[in-house]
Formats: structure tokens, sequence, C-alpha cells
């Protein structure tokens, strides 16, 4: 299988701000979130980043989307290496996090048709892509109602199909369920499963049990910045319910920390 | 190029299909500016009122002076002087009352005896006293008041010997269109900096700290954009809006300008000529650019919209004064001067409506300024690409 997500010994660590430092009750002004991270994805498969949270799972995926740079190690996204080729990474991708707004003043419609020119695509491509995605989500009917009058959901889909306009090998979604009512939240995992079929790379990460077991083939379980458990969905839960398998992990972790 | 007009577009519709913005950035300053200025000019000038000045005990000394006013009165003193023959307490009383419902703007009450007292010459304490009225709640009678005084000041320095006054000949050497581009050369390039600086700090906070605050911009940057497209396509579409909204306010001002300080909108553009107004809208492109390029430095490192305000104001201050600096030093001609960005825009623009315009100068400030914009546009795609600055929550 070809390999799609490879990171190696990857570390980051961030300064804090007197007020962080308050908040964290730490003397010292450096954070360690991630502490030699290797982990491989592969295509056509999810990959899941399970663990607490502030265990470093949205610094590795900013990591991969080149929005932050890692102080060391290596990153390659789709044979890319992220710091070196970032602009090819960011067109090999399609990255989603609650951190990522969109402007409340345009419409889905002109936002759609914006990112997709930023993307380099034709107008052909991006009235079929909209055609496409817009009657998959539901889109089409509240498309010319500025996003700010959306609910939460709605935001969250037009999110999604902005995200994935230019058909990106590999998807980079954090806690893609996150703050969605059940409806919305099924329609967004009946997507990326779908997705998977279709020969695409997912990477996700989030602390939602139900959510590995359903959708991820490999899972890497992060704790304090370090990946403690990496394998196949089966080799992280040995035999028990992941819930149980995690737990087990973690207190392992915590035992020898 | 293409990613570039695509977030000029953007921008454009950002804020052209937003109307509140439009009105608020593009016409009101303008049009506030217009009628504030036109207002202020009416209660200076009130307009091309004449105004009555009624007279008892007419004095032989001042009749020519009070005639020679009155024959001008339609071209410039705005005097009419009218003699009064009854000189008694009631008359005197009477007409102080119709002084005070408007219907005439001075009243003067010269002593009896008045021309042959002077014509004595008394002690400085046994002088005689002229009595003027007039209402300091009638903004008429006030501006009356002003150059009846004025007058009487010419003549009290003719009678005390100090030199003749010559009403045929000015002793101002200048033209009036010279000394209308004096008063433009002062204050216009404090106004027109002012104005587009202002224009900056009102549109490119919230373009760049707008965005970071609201999230918008970490979705750009997961784009293949360039960083410096992105850059490149904030500042261009952000210096056209600036000085749409500054050329709004200039508008304004230009119109309300003739009222505020006398003259017609025709005899200042034709003061001017093409050149001028070419080498104008240079300097003016040059210092919208560097502004809004350093404004977006200031609101890349803000965290807010507030924030990115709070650290424009200093700079607005300080640029503020620099525009000062044409008024309280005059133009200057040294070629280093036009090194130094902002003041070099001053001092161009001072020369401009002072007529006395460099070539040299202008072309000094343009290209100095070409490589500042150069640097900052550098120094803000590097910021742009630091996530201890785009991310700095």
């Amino acid at each position: 299988m070809r390999e799609m997500i490879r990171a190696v010994n990857v570390r980051k660590t961030f300064t804090l701000s007197r007020r962080q430092m308050a908040i964290e009750k730490t003397h010292s002004n450096k954070k360690v979130a991630l502490d030699g991270l290797t982990f491989t994805a592969y295509e056509g498969q999810i990959y899941g980043l399970l663990g607490p949270n502030g265990a470093g799972k949205t610094t590795m995926l900013r990591i991969l989307a080149t929005l932050i740079k890692a102080d060391s190690g290596e990153a390659y996204v789709a044979g890319h290496e992220v710091s070196r080729e970032a602009e090819k990474v960011r067109a090999s991708i399609g990255f989603l996090t609650s951190e990522l707004k969109l402007e409340d003043f345009f419409t889905p419609a002109y936002l759609f048709t914006f990112f997709g020119n930023l993307h380099g695509l034709s107008e052909d491509v991006i009235q079929k892509r909209r055609r496409e995605l817009f009657e998959k989500f539901g889109i089409d009917r509240f498309a010319e109602v500025k996003v700010g009058d959306l609910s939460t959901g709605m935001k969250q889909k037009v999110s999604l199909v902005i995200s994935i306009i230019h058909d990106p090998q590999v998807i980079v979604f954090d806690e893609p369920t996150n703050g969605l009512d059940v409806l919305t939240a099924k329609v967004v995992t009946d997507f990326l499963a779908e997705l998977r079929e279709q020969g695409k790379s997912i990477i996700i990460s989030t602390h939602i049990f139900s959510l590995v077991e359903k959708l991820c083939e490999r899972v890497g379980v992060i704790i304090g910045g370090k990946m403690v458990k990496e394998g196949t969905l089966e080799e992280i839960r040995g035999g028990q319910t992941l819930e149980d398998a995690f737990f087990e992990i973690y207190k392992e972790t915590a035992g020898e920390q | 190029m293409k990613n570039i007009l695509t977030i000029v577009r953007k921008e454009f519709a950002r804020f052209f299909k937003d109307k509140r913005l439009v009105i608020g950035t593009l016409i009101l300053p303008g049009l506030l500016i217009f009628v504030l200025y036109s207002l202020l000019g009416s209660a200076f000038y009130e307009g091309d009122k004449i105004s009555t000045v009624k007279v008892v005990n007419p004095s032989a000394v001042f009749a020519p002076i009070f005639e020679q006013a009155s024959a001008d009165s339609e071209n410039s003193s705005g005097l009419k002087f009218e003699t009064v023959e009854d000189n008694s307490q009631e008359s005197v009383d009477a007409l102080t009352a119709q002084l005070k419902a408007g219907e005439f703007q001075v009243l003067i009450v010269f002593p009896e005896n008045f021309d042959e007292e002077i014509a004595v010459g008394k002690p400085a304490q046994e002088r005689p006293e002229i009595t003027v009225r007039y209402n300091s709640a009638d903004t008429q009678s006030l501006s009356a008041y002003s150059a009846v005084t004025s007058l009487f000041d010419q003549t009290e320095d003719a009678l005390s010997g100090l030199f003749n006054i010559n009403y045929t000949q000015s002793g101002d050497v200048s033209t009036a269109q010279e000394a209308t581009a004096s008063y433009y050369s002062m204050l216009l390039p404090f106004l027109i900096l002012t104005f587009l600086y202002s224009a900056c700090m009102g549109i490119a906070p919230e373009s760049i700290a707008g965005e970071k605050e609201r999230g918008t911009i970490a979705t750009l940057l997961v784009t293949p954009i360039k960083r410096s497209e992105l850059v490149i396509g904030k500042i261009a579409s952000l210096s056209v809006l600036s000085a749409l909204s500054a050329i709004g306010s200039f508008i304004g001002t230009f119109l309300s300008m003739p009222k505020l300080m006398g003259g017609s909108i025709g005899d200042m553009f034709a003061a001017y000529s093409a050149g001028a107004y070419v080498a104008l809208f240079a300097v003016m492109l040059s210092a919208v650019l560097l502004i809004v390029s350093l404004i977006s430095i200031l609101s890349a490192f803000a965290k807010s919209v507030k924030e990115a305000t709070t650290f424009a104001v200093p700079v607005m201050i300080l640029v503020m004064l620099l525009g000062l600096s044409s008024m309280m030093f005059g133009t200057v001609s040294a070629l280093p001067v036009f090194f130094i960005p902002i003041y070099n825009c001053v001092q161009v623009m001072a020369q401009i409506f002072s007529m006395q315009f460099s070539p040299l100068c202008l072309l000094v400030t343009l290209a100095s300024n070409a490589v500042y914009i150069v640097l900052l546009v550098l120094l803000l795609t590097k910021m742009f690409k630091s996530e201890r600055v785009m991310f700095n929550k």
C-alpha cells in the first residue's frame, strides 16, 4: 500500500505567554506539544489520532496542513515534505478544523467559487463540483444565504464542501463531528466512509471512540505529545473495546510518567 | 497574478456589497466635511451680505474712509455707512434697540466736536472716545464690527502720524492666486494626509486583524495561494478602497474650501497645471500604498481589530505632525528630505500647491517610497508565513 502521510520523529514546542503560563499553572514558558511523533497513514484508509484534549492531535494536523512548522523531524503528505513544499502539500490536501472559519458576510455559493479560484480550478470544474457537492449536502436550498445567517450544522457542511472543492488526494479533518447535531454528524461520517471508498487517504483527530471504531483502519494513541501506541484498530483494541483499551494504555502511560 | 486578482475581487465584493460600509467610508466623510466646512465658511463670511453701519455725529476726518468703504461694499468691505442727523440720547437709544432687533449691524457714535479735539491733539487719557455698538449674538453684526474696527485701527495709525494709508494701492505684493496657493500649500497636505490615513485606518485593520480575529485568515492560509500573492492582493485592494475614501473626503474639502477661505472653485482649478494634478495623483498614490502597508503590518501584529486600531493611533499622531510640518516650517528643497517617508509626500504636495513644484523631488519621493513599500510588503509576507504572528491568540 502506498504511504500517503508519514511523520518521522516530529517535535514541536510552543512558547507560552505569561497569561498562558498562568492558565497552565506552570513556571516554564515552554510547552512540549509533540515529542517525537512517528506514524504512517496509507492510501484508501482512514487513520485516527486518538487522545485526550491537549494531547497534541490538532498540533500534528496543523503541521500536516502547513499552518505551523515542526521544530524538528519530517512530515510528508502525498510525497511532499510539508515545510519545503508547503504549496504542493496545500494543493494535495483538504483540511477542515473548527478553527477555520468562513466569512459571515458571503454566501456559500460565492465562497465556493472564491476558493475554487484559489485552487486554480476552471469555471466549468467549479460549477460541476458545486452541483455534486451542494446537492449531496443539501446546500442548494441555502446557497444564496449569508453564512452568518446559517446554523452551526449548515456552516459545517459548507466548510466541508469548500475544504474538498479541489477533490484532494488526502483529507485532514480535526474533530470532524465536534459540535454537530446527530444528523449532521452522520452526514459527515458517511461522507468520510464514501471518500475512503473512492481511494482517498484520510486522517482524523478525535476523542470519540465510536467514531474511530466505525471509520478507522489504523489508530495512533497520543498522550502528552507522545505516540504511545500505534497500529491497526484490532492491534490497539487487543480483543477489548477501544474505550477499555485506551484507558488501559492511558493508565500505563500515566504510571510511567 | 490570477490569485492576486481573486483576492482583490473578494475584498472589493466584501466592501461594495456592504451598503453601510460604502456609505460610511466613501460618501459620509466627504459629505460631512463639505457640510461642516461650508457652514463654518458661511459663519465666517456671512455670504455676500452687505452690513449697514449707522453713524451719529459723523466725523469729517472719517468721512472719506467711510465713503470709500461704502463704495467698495459690493466688492470687499461689505459695509454700507449711513449718517444719522439726530444725535440726541433718545435717538441713540432707539438706534440701539433697532441694532438689537437686527435692523442694521453696527452703530458708531462720535463725540460732539470730535474733529476739533483731534486737531488739538490731547494727551492719551483726554482723547475723545468713539462708541461702537454691535450685537455679538448676531454673526453678521459680529463680522461687520470686525470690519469696522479694522478700519479704525488703520485710521488710528494714520492719525498718530506713524504712516499714511493709501487705499488705492495694496501693500501686499503677491497676487490673489499666489496668496491662495500659499494657503493651500500649508493646509491641504495636512488635510490630504489625514484623510488618507483615516481612510486606511478605517479599512485595513478590518481586512487583516479582523480576518485573524474571526479565524477566516487560516482558511485562506490552507489554500495553495502563495503568501506573497495574498499580501499583494490585500494591499492592492485596500489601497484602492482607501484612496477612494480619501478622494471622497478630498472632494468634500475641495468643494467647501472656497466657502471656507473665500474665492471660487473655478479659480482653484485654474490655478494649477495638468502636470501638477498628475504629480499630486502620483504622490497621493505613493502615500496611500505606504500607509496601507504600514497599517497592514500593525494589523498583522494585532490579535483583534481593536488592538490594531490601538496600534495605529500613535502612528496617526506622528503622520499628522508630519502633515503639519508644511504649515509650521513651510516648504523645503534639500534633496535628502525627500528620502524620509511620509514627510517627503507632505513636502512634494506643499511644493505642488505653492506652485514651486520640483520634478526631481517628486522622482526621489516616488522612488524611495517604492523601495519602502516593497520592503514593507516583504516584511508582511514574512509575517504571514509566521505562525507566531498569524496565530498569536
